[in-house]
């Protein structure tokens, strides 16, 4: 396999990196290997096997770009033109989100299933600020022009993404840190049980239904327009925030001595608590850091939808988390990418089969990738873990 | 199972305490805590059905309050100051074993008495009011149908407290036959106890009896070959849609319910293997992930309606009910829960031979060490997706009486909280341990699918007397995802093995932490 790491002899692996076990591959491993009939349709089941482990990108990168061809060739330039717009919008949000299971997973190989829930409220700690501050803020957002406009959005961004950095903090002491030694199974149950205790509080406080939010009216107007798709300001504002969001993430991993206890936790966490990191501040810190970028994701979400839902979070999270899987888990640029790539599948693969089909393909391409190919799209290195 | 026998002796090389005097104490919690419950119920169960009519506790025993007659008046005192004394057993219990000071044996001797007198008492008085029917010394009998079902539940209450106070020894030596014997005749005897409250016997089997189904089936799974399966209603869905069409006017197919059951079975089981195979060789939580996806697509392509098969989301309605001899389901949802009953005994006894088969414990030398069950000459691959088979089939099972029972199947009866609930009865109960997958289920079905649901009324009863207005007009059943989740949480933090644990867990709970760490670096799933 091209792209599986050999171990040298006498090295030790972290653990991990055995993402895919090889030895149910081995002829002997499947009864009846014997019979002629039975090796010819193993190594035909085999061959293709292990084209799609290596070919997965190209025929994933290939797919996507016929799917935007033919949605060109059916629905003109600017309906293209228009999906590729809602698509970077869309997977701007997803990056933001998939940032923060990429992290928890490269650090402590943990799926943290309640993060989609943390982006749900996130979604609502966001609802609160801008409903309980209402005419301070709203005022300060729409009546004195640009410089008003950004120091709301900065109090509601920094309020938002702090209550839920100390959520997700929360989240981690209480419930995954008295775990962290315990079989990797017995974490992600835990992890399941905080997304629906999450879930069912959101359903008690809020109700079943959609809530509009209150920020959707702050910023308006087009920004431009390329041939005949309208761009609008917040469209320009979501992209380009978590484009900034991820740069900034990027250069405080590698530039900072957090970020560097980071990486060092994430390779060896023995080693790096004999080398005197703190283990769990480092580990409070990522998840922190993750759960404050989803508020951010949640933030240009209400911004750009207008509406929140208590289960909302359920199925973002997933597609997320696919697109984390799709970078390559652990790897902070690939989940950036991934995001936005997801975000491309998600609107013309609607565009193309129905819009109802969007889901089921990306829990497809989940199934897919995490059984052929979990590495991710670029086969991650653990250097660049964080 | 020599195989732990093995492992206690490394562990223990004396051999002093093989048996630690600790194990098995759970079923005998069960029994006294589920005796506690009954009591209560007995006392508060009249209050769901008439929560105006006469204030706080419209029970048996306030009947006879209401008209205190000489005789009545004495037994209705007796019989509460032995409720009372037998709800106080395990508090004491509880205190005894956290000062680490046992209880002295004459006190069982005395709860034991009590029982019996308790028991003696209620069956009085179970005399006087259903068969002299006596008037004048209960004063109104309006509501004495509701008020039988109470006194039944006493009554089996006083037998758990006798049955734990009076055979401790063997209770504790045998825990699970003697959860069996407490257990089988109860569980046959719901219908009888309720036969004035459908409602509680459409419970009992469209909720209890299904649920336990499908986690004996995820118990294979997740507990005897350590897969976490997160998507494991796909096949509940498999198995229903498949007997819906073949049971209802959409085909104009009508085959029977006892075919449909093995035909379901047949499919889902396929399914399974078909949808396991490639899955297979991923690590523990890559393979939850997987089948959380495979568990969103199949409702996903219901609701899409994938050639025609599902009726999109209106779902497969109008599905045939079983009607022959004198057995008219219809009109009797005691009949399903029988079948069910039957069905769920049958599965029991087979799925405790599978775990005691070769396949069992090649399921469980794989859940513990992958690599060493390989080095053996366990053929993973196939041991794997047996297990997935074999859970997926008792799912599809639990799909045929299901949509027989309610009449229609419809995508939304199979998304992912219906997986979780049935994980969250799995840990809860005991992951591995069939004994506590069935206490799991109905304890937890129990809270979901009853006590959420008719909690409004006592509530509202309470709200009324103690006149606080917010009480009145609380909606309980939004609270079921925060049960799960707190049920998740607070079982994986504080009893990892769940209220029952199975015996290899608790060996492993009570060697302490050394091999779970080992095991944790070996990157057990």
């Amino acid at each position: 396999m091209a792209d599986e790491v050999v171990t040298p002899v006498g090295t030790q692996a972290p653990r991990g990196r055995m993402l895919v076990d090889q030895r149910g591959l081995s002829p002997r491993a499947h009864g009846g290997a014997n019979r002629p009939g039975a090796v010819a349709v193993l190594s035909l089941l085999r061959g293709a096997y292990t084209f799609v482990q290596r070919f997965f990108p190209q025929i994933l990168l290939i797919g996507t770009a016929v799917a935007i061809l033919l949605v060109y060739t059916t629905g003109g330039l600017t309906l293209m033109g228009e999906q590729i717009r809602n698509a970077l919008v869309l997977g701007a949000i997803y990056a933001l989100v998939a940032i923060g299971y990429t992290m928890v997973y490269g650090i402590i190989e943990l799926i943290n299933f309640a993060h989609g829930d943390v982006f749900t409220l996130a979604g609502f700690y966001a609802l609160f600020f801008t409903t309980a501050f209402a005419s301070a803020l709203g005022g300060l957002a729409t009546g004195h022009g640009g410089l008003g406009l950004v120091v709301a959005l900065i109090i509601v961004f920094a309020l938002t993404m702090t209550a839920a950095g100390l959520t997700g903090v929360l989240i981690e002491f209480v419930a995954y840190r008295r775990l962290r030694d315990a079989p990797r199974l017995a974490p992600l149950i835990t992890a399941i049980g905080v997304s629906f205790l999450l879930e069912g509080v959101m359903l008690v406080k809020y109700g079943p239904d959609n809530i509009p939010t209150q920020d959707s009216g702050w910023i308006t107007g087009h920004a431009f327009t390329l041939g005949s798709v309208v761009v609008e300001w917040k469209q320009v504002f979501i992209v380009v925030i978590a484009i900034v969001l991820m740069f900034s993430l990027g250069a405080f991993v590698r530039a900072t001595r957090l970020g560097k206890a980071m990486r060092a936790t994430a390779q060896d966490r023995n080693a790096a608590l004999l080398c005197g990191i703190n283990i769990n501040r480092t580990i409070s810190a990522t998840f922190f850091i993750g759960s404050a970028l989803a508020a951010a994701g949640a933030i240009v979400y209400s911004i750009n939808y207008n509406l929140i839902q208590w289960n909302l979070g359920y199925r973002l999270g997933i597609i997320a988390f696919t697109a984390a899987v799709l970078g390559g888990i652990g790897n902070i640029v690939g989940a950036g990418v991934g995001g936005f790539l997801i975000g491309i599948i998600y609107v013309f693969g609607g565009q193309l089969a129905g819009g109802q089909w969007s889901e089921s393909l990306i829990f497809a391409i989940l199934v897919i990738i995490l059984t052929f190919r979990p590495v991710g799209l670029f086969g991650v290195d653990v250097t660049t873990r964080a | 199972m020599p195989r732990l026998d093995i492992a206690a002796r490394l562990r223990n090389p004396s051999g002093a305490t093989a048996k630690s005097p600790d194990s098995g104490t759970g079923t005998f919690w069960i029994l006294s805590l589920g005796s506690a419950l009954l009591l209560i119920m007995g006392w508060l169960l009249p209050w769901s059905v008439e929560p105006f009519s006469a204030g706080i506790g419209f029970s048996p025993q306030d009947v006879v309050t209401s008209s205190p007659s000489g005789v009545a008046a004495f037994l209705v005192y007796v019989l509460g100051i032995t409720m009372l004394a037998l709800l106080a057993s395990p508090v004491a219990e509880l205190v005894a074993r956290i000062r680490k000071r046992p209880l002295p044996v004459r006190w069982d001797r005395i709860r034991l008495m009590i029982a019996l007198g308790g028991l003696a008492l209620t069956v009085v008085v179970w005399l006087l009011f259903r068969v002299v029917q006596e008037e004048p010394v209960f004063g109104p009998v309006d509501a004495h149908t509701i008020s039988d079902s109470a006194i039944w539940l006493t009554m089996i209450g006083y037998i758990l407290a006798a049955v734990a106070h009076g055979a401790r020894d063997w209770v504790i030596s045998h825990p699970n036959t003697a959860f069996a014997a407490v257990a089988l005749p109860f569980a046959a005897l719901i219908p009888l106890i309720f036969h004035q409250a459908p409602d509680f016997v459409f419970w009992a089997a469209s909720s209890l009896a299904i649920y336990t189904l499908l986690a004996l089936g995820l118990n294979v799974v997740v507990g005897f070959a350590g897969l976490l399966d997160l998507g494991y209603a796909a096949f509940f869905a498999i198995g229903a849609y498949t007997c819906a069409a073949l049971s209802s006017p959409k085909y104009n197919v009508h085959l029977p319910l006892w075919v449909l059951i093995f035909i379901g079975a047949a499919v889902a089981s396929m399914f399974g293997a078909v949808l396991g195979a490639p899955t297979l060789r991923l690590r523990g939580d890559y393979l939850a992930i997987v089948t959380l996806g495979f568990g969103e697509i199949i409702p996903d392509l219901a609701i899409n309606n994938v050639g025609n098969l599902t009726n999109g989301p209106d779902g497969i309605s109008s599905i045939d009910q079983p009607h022959f001899l004198f057995f008219n389901f219809s009109t009797t949802p005691a009949w399903y829960y029988v079948a069910l009953l039957i069905v769920v005994v049958a599965v029991i006894i087979l799925l405790r031979n599978l775990e005691h088969s070769r396949v069992g414990r090649a399921w469980i030398a794989i859940r513990e060490d992958e690599v060493a069950a390989a080095a053996t000459g366990i053929n993973t691959t196939s041991t794997k997706l047996l297990a997935f088979a074999i859970g997926a089939s008792v799912a599809g099972l639990a799909g045929a009486f299901y949509g027989s029972i309610v009449g229609i199947v419809s995508p939304e009866a199979f998304s992912f909280s219906v997986s979780v609930a049935v994980l969250s009865i799995v840990v809860l109960g005991g992951i591995g341990n069939i004994t506590g997958v069935i206490l799991g289920s109905f304890v937890l079905t129990f809270v979901i699918f009853w006590v959420l649901q008719y909690l409004h009324e006592w509530s509202a009863t309470l709200s009324h007397t103690l006149n606080v207005p917010a009480l009145g007009n609380v909606d309980y059943s939004k609270y079921t995802y925060i049960v799960y989740g707190v049920a998740l949480i607070g079982m994986m933090l504080l009893r990892p093995g769940g209220l029952l644990p199975s015996r290899a867990r608790r060996i492993e709970l009570q060697s302490g932490g050394e091999e779970e760490s080992l095991a944790a670096v070996q990157g057990r799933a």
